[in-house]
């Protein structure tokens, strides 16, 4: 099957990131705005823009039927899903194949086995690689919560239908299980539809760990290699690194030859990422497969020089990997930044505004992947991230100096951003020796969030300049009074 | 000619005046003879201040002024002393719950009239898909809960009112 035109079924800056690969291959391509969305980079690539529309904005990007049908209407073969929405909905790969067009990922099958958290542990455990301690609810709903008191404390409730860490509790102490057990089914059934739950040991100072792989649905799998994730805010990432600081050669090739391992046992088709949790002892057990491009995925090309997305869009055309285990190389260390709007210092509360003034960083060794343009606004409808800006060095030194330069010069005027905290976590005594754990953030966040030095009076004084008003209506003091130190009105 | 300027949640009432020859900030601190010049970037200035010289980028939005200036970026809330004498409507800011972002309600736990103690939860939000429990200022009784379960609120918008504090 050849794939001549390809709507890309998402928005922000993965949208842009995916038709610019498509273009560059020579595909049509469209991309979906919601009739109330600001215009974003994505907009200028597409050859065609598909209005949807819904209750909500979120909601149009999750409407099956719509979707499909504007994917017909414009005559396109392939659907390309980005991540998040519906890239892991088994029911849109199933209506896109009745339509007779093709969804660029794994199969629907692949996607229920692995979006039940359940029944992909299981099947994990079954062909024996590591998993962790866990109390299952739907094995006897009945002793769940006995069940979850045996496996210790600390642990994690997490639902079973769930992703990207939402709904997830730790429970240190046994007399909070049982309501955290109701907040986390409450959360599960309204972000998932489903408040089914499962328990597992909480590993203290976990690492996270994750490993790209690629396959081309017929058993051929290749792994690009590893990402440390284990800088994370509330359970979600928001720096990514390869290589892993605390990996050896003979452990990386262990959990990366792992996870190709799983995902050969599912003869998995495209792009694939299996999370792992990494005990600070070495040992790492199975947390989860991803069925699709990952928010972080330009670490890896950065390091490979692989386009994933080009691999992507060859494999769903059928014309397989264009490469062997031995040909994809980890060059140097790259670091991907989430720039997100919102307040670090109040509990990451996300912000909103206009974008008054953009200028995104560039230069050797710089990427930026950017979701806004200049003028636009930022509101609640989506999720707070903006942009990601991926730096690559020769080590990981270099890379962090890189990193630190360009967040530094990242210029986003009108919302409140987190680019300050990220350049303070960079410049962390820990982060710098890699002695890091998903709960590092929480861990360090006074540090973190620490007030620099204090310099109020600049900008009082650049802000007292540049109003207007204050400045014409003290110019037209007349002039003895303008002199008069401590003259009020 | 005054101003009040917030940066991280410090109020510093401010006097800017011109000598003659250049503009003078007065701040708590002291005074600060200072000039801004245009550099031809968008937003971009050159401040000279007490002694610096800075690069900086600047956009002035609606209530506060953002700063980029040292590789960090700052917000710096302006009000004006007239508009705020003028705004003043009495109640004070412990005595009720502001929305810090627009959402929905998730549950309500008390009702006009219940006695309530700091720190207990008065109601579930959820904003941008994460549930939060606002829970009450200071210890006293409830006076208003002004959205049910379900109900989308905006930015600001006032969640649950304590009546006032008897003195």
């Amino acid at each position: 099957m050849t794939i001549s035109k390809l709507l890309v079924a998402n928005r922000g800056e993965i949208a842009a990131r995916v038709l610019r690969t498509a273009k560059a291959r020579g595909l049509a391509t469209a991309v979906l705005r919601h009739v109330a969305e600001q215009e974003g980079p994505a907009h200028l690539i597409a050859d065609e823009i598909v209005m949807i529309d819904g209750p909500t904005p979120v909601a149009a990007y999750l409407d099956i039927p719509q979707i499909v049908d504007a994917a017909k209407k414009i005559g396109a073969d392939a659907v390309h899903p980005g991540y998040g929405f519906l890239s892991e909905n088994a029911a849109f790969v199933a209506a896109l194949e009745e339509a007779g067009v093709t969804f660029v990922g794994p199969t629907s099958e692949t996607i229920d086995l692995m979006g039940d958290k359940i029944r992909a542990r299981a099947f994990v455990e079954e062909r024996g690689f590591p998993v962790a301690p866990s109390a299952i609810e739907d094995d006897d709903p009945a002793t769940f919560v006995e069940r979850a008191r045996a496996v210790g404390y600390p642990l994690l409730i997490k639902p079973s239908a769930g992703g990207g860490g939402k709904g997830m509790r730790v429970v240190r102490e046994d007399s909070t299980l049982e309501t955290e057990i109701e907040t986390a089914r409450r959360e599960g059934q309204r972000y998932f539809g489903d408040g089914r739950l499962f328990v597992e040991c909480y590993i203290e100072r976990p690492r996270h760990i994750e490993v790209q792989v690629m396959g081309d649905g017929q058993g051929n799998v290749v792994h690009f290699w590893e990402r440390e994730c284990s800088i994370q805010r509330r359970f979600q990432k928001i720096i990514e690194e390869t290589p892993s600081p605390a990996l050896t050669p003979e452990q990386r090739d262990e959990i990366c030859e792992t996870a190709a391992g799983i995902a050969r046992a599912v003869k998995y088709r495209g792009a694939g990422t299996v999370e792992f949790i990494y005990a600070q002892d070495g040992a790492f057990y199975f947390l989860e497969m991803n069925t699709r491009l990952q928010v972080e995925h330009p670490v890896t090309e950065l390091v490979t020089g692989f386009d994933l997305v080009a691999e992507q869009l060859r494999i769903a055309a059928g014309e397989g990997l264009s490469a062997t285990q031995a040909n994809i190389p980890q060059t140097g260390h790259s670091i991907e930044l989430r720039i997100c709007a919102e307040d670090a210092t109040a509990d990451f509360r996300p912000s909103i505004g206009d974008l008054l003034l953009l200028d995104e960083p560039s230069g050797p060794g710089v990427r930026v992947d950017s979701g806004i343009l200049d003028g636009g606004k930022v509101t609640t409808d989506f999720d707070p991230m903006l942009s990601k800006l991926i730096v690559h060095g020769r080590d990981r030194v270099e890379a962090i100096a890189r990193a630190r330069q360009a967040v530094q010069n990242y210029v986003v005027l009108g919302v409140t951003t987190n680019t300050g905290y990220l350049d303070a976590i960079l410049a962390h005594p820990d982060f710098a020796s890699g002695d890091v754990s998903t709960g590092f953030l929480a861990e360090q966040s006074e540090t973190l969030t620490a007030p620099g030095e204090d310099i109020s009076d600049l900008l009082m004084a650049a802000a007292a300049l540049s109003d207007e008003r204050l400045v014409s209506d003290v110019m037209q003091i007349p002039e003895m009074h303008r002199k008069m130190g401590g003259w009020r009105n | 000619m005054q101003r009040i300027f917030q940066i991280d949640g410090e109020e510093t009432e401010c006097w800017l005046g011109h000598d003659g020859s250049r503009f003078v900030l007065n701040t708590p601190n002291g005074t600060v003879a200072c000039q801004l010049d245009p550099t031809g970037l968008p937003g971009g200035y050159t401040l000279r201040a007490k002694g610096v010289v800075r690069e900086l980028r600047l956009a002035v939005g609606p209530e506060a002024t953002f700063v980029h200036m040292n590789g960090r970026t700052y917000e710096v809330g302006r009000v004006d002393p007239a508009e705020r004498l003028a705004g003043s409507d009495g109640g004070t800011s412990d005595d009720r719950l502001v929305a810090p972002m627009p959402g929905v309600v998730v549950s309500v736990a008390v009702k006009p009239g219940d006695t309530v103690e700091e720190g207990q939860p008065l109601l579930v939000i959820e904003s941008m898909k994460l549930e939060t429990t606002l829970t009450a200022p200071r210890d006293g009784v409830v006076a208003e809960m002004p959205f049910a379960e379900g109900d989308s609120f905006g930015l600001k918008d006032i969640l649950a009112q304590l009546a006032p504090e008897e003195e």
